[in-house]
């Protein structure tokens, strides 16, 4: 068995991504944090590093809620997607 | 579609369902919202149900719902390295099954339809309709739906309850965080390789350096037809961590004494979920005027390390409300003193005896040590005692050797603290 790149693991997933995020980064409020603890635990990956700036991407997300609970800054503006759209889990 | 019911339920998850369901087996005029595509299509857990309140809920439930497998075999592991301390359990009764928690959600939603029932699916519901502080309804894009009652049980991320002013927002020491991989192994290869027999099933927790030392474990179960591994970092500490959450989970399914089990497997869906961990503290309060909550909104998740029990009190939490909303009814009142009786009923039922009784427990899962020291301490310990050349140390040696990193009264009062808290 090969470990894994997390984009291939989150290929497996099914999604309909809605043309609007439901989540928003301010990532200005990102700007002195520190610790950025949204890199290592979103477990979809949504947010990256682009040099010093967070980045961050809805398309993955797995709709668990990790990043507004531990954003101690108020960057992220979460809310559910509309219309059945966002993951869809077949097994959950 | 007519814009009043006697009660709105957001959420056709287990909680969710299960009140609706039985309020309308009751005759009562009731919509279900959901979120997600279908009902199940956002859901996620470990892997196992306990299955007596569920069928005092559900008469089909033992011949109707999608059970995969019924758990024979529990193992709890204690991991260092390349070594494993196990201890296993092994019955021909079984009290708890496997399933696939999106189909379980899918099948109670389809109960609570057949029952009578409205279930929409793709609604997001955007709060309250509060009148002097009364809930009277929910708002729904521009529309309003009126009822008596709303029955929260929109989850472990409450928006409605955060937006409406009944909770602060949920803090990092609340939650731990579970990722799973569901892995697609043929049946007859779970079978052989888990030493199970057909529809019986296995139940693995671990605790070890799979979590990096910090609080929180590994599970695994064995469905029909695919294994269910995951982990669960408690979001406090987790903070410390020092590499991606997924590489965590991958270490675990590469893990030299785990990937014999799951060798030609391929992942067909990764998943990830808050698990509510602070217990009624969570919620001071599971009513008010015009609401009741229900589920893991309410916290009503019991973690006893060697065991996660959230689908059962989730769903008897649903039963309950829809119990006290029947007596409300009865007797025209839906203010919070109408819906008290939903306290009552919860106080004296499993679901909150069982989370008061075990409420220092949680407070147990936080220390670091018993996750990063003491899986290695008893592992070394079984090494000096079972792997040796010529000479076996006695146990009193053997602890001796392996117990440098606690202190010989440090871990009598953790022992003792452990036994005094499960």
């Amino acid at each position: 068995m090969k470990r894994m790149r997390l984009e291939d693991i989150l290929i497996n997933n099914v999604w309909d991504v809605d043309y609007e995020p439901h989540i928003v980064v301010d990532s200005e409020k990102c700007v002195g944090c520190d610790t950025k603890p949204c890199i290592n635990l979103c477990p979809a990956g949504c947010f990256t590093l682009l040099g010093e700036r967070i980045v961050f991407s809805y398309e993955g997300c797995l709709e668990c809620g990790t990043c507004r609970v531990i954003c101690s800054r108020g960057a992220v503006s979460w809310n559910y997607p509309v219309s059945g759209k966002g993951i869809h889990y077949r097994f959950g | 579609m007519s814009r009043r019911f006697d009660a709105v339920v957001v959420g056709a998850g287990p909680a969710g369902s299960t009140a609706a369901y039985t309020l309308a087996k009751k005759g009562f005029k009731v919509l279900l919202l959901e979120r997600g595509r279908v009902a199940g299509s956002k859901n996620v857990f470990g892997g196992r149900v306990y299955s007596k309140p569920l069928e005092e809920i559900y008469p089909n439930l033992l011949k109707d719902a999608p059970i995969q497998r019924w758990v024979v075999k529990e193992r709890f592991s204690l991991a260092a390295g390349d070594t494993m301390l196990s201890l296993d359990y092994e019955s021909g009764e079984s009290k708890s099954f496997i399933c696939h928690l999106s189909e379980l959600a899918a099948w109670m939603a389809k109960q609570a339809e057949e029952a009578g029932s409205f279930l929409v699916t793709e609604i997001v519901v955007d709060g309250f309709v509060l009148k002097d502080g009364f809930v009277k309804g929910v708002k729904i894009g521009g529309e309003v739906v009126e009822s008596d009652v709303v029955i929260d049980c929109e989850g472990v991320n409450r928006l409605l309850l955060e937006r409406a002013g009944f909770v602060k927002g949920l803090k990092a020491d609340q939650v731990a965080l579970g990722v799973k991989e569901t892995l697609r192994i043929p049946s007859t290869e779970i079978e052989s390789r888990f030493g199970l027999g057909e529809k019986e099933g296995l139940s693995w927790i671990l605790l070890g350096d799979f979590t990096n030392g910090l609080p929180g474990g590994a599970f695994l179960y064995t469905n029909t037809a695919a294994v269910s591994l995951g982990l669960v970092l408690m979001l406090k500490s987790a903070h410390s961590l020092k590499e991606h959450i997924s590489n965590l989970l991958e270490n675990l399914r590469l893990h030299p004494l785990l990937s014999k089990y799951l060798k030609e497997s391929s992942i067909v869906e990764y998943s990830s979920h808050l698990i509510p961990e602070a217990g009624s503290a969570m919620l001071k309060r599971p009513y008010s005027d015009g609401l009741l909550v229900a589920g893991d909104a309410a916290g009503y998740l019991l973690n006893l390390g060697y065991t996660y029990r959230g689908v059962d009190f989730a769903a008897y939490s649903g039963y309950l409300a829809a119990q006290a909303y029947e007596k409300a009814h009865a007797e025209g009142d839906f203010s919070k003193m109408g819906l008290a009786w939903y306290e009552h009923l919860l106080k004296q039922s499993f679901v909150l005896k069982q989370m008061l009784k075990f409420r220092k427990f949680s407070k147990l899962l936080d220390d670091e040590s018993l996750f990063s020291k003491y899986p290695k301490m008893f592992c070394d310990v079984a090494k000096a005692l079972f792997a040796f050349d010529y000479e076996v140390p006695t146990l009193m040696e053997a602890l001796k050797r392996s117990k440098k990193d606690v202190g010989l009264l440090k871990l009598l009062l953790d022992g003792f603290r452990v036994v005094r808290s499960i």
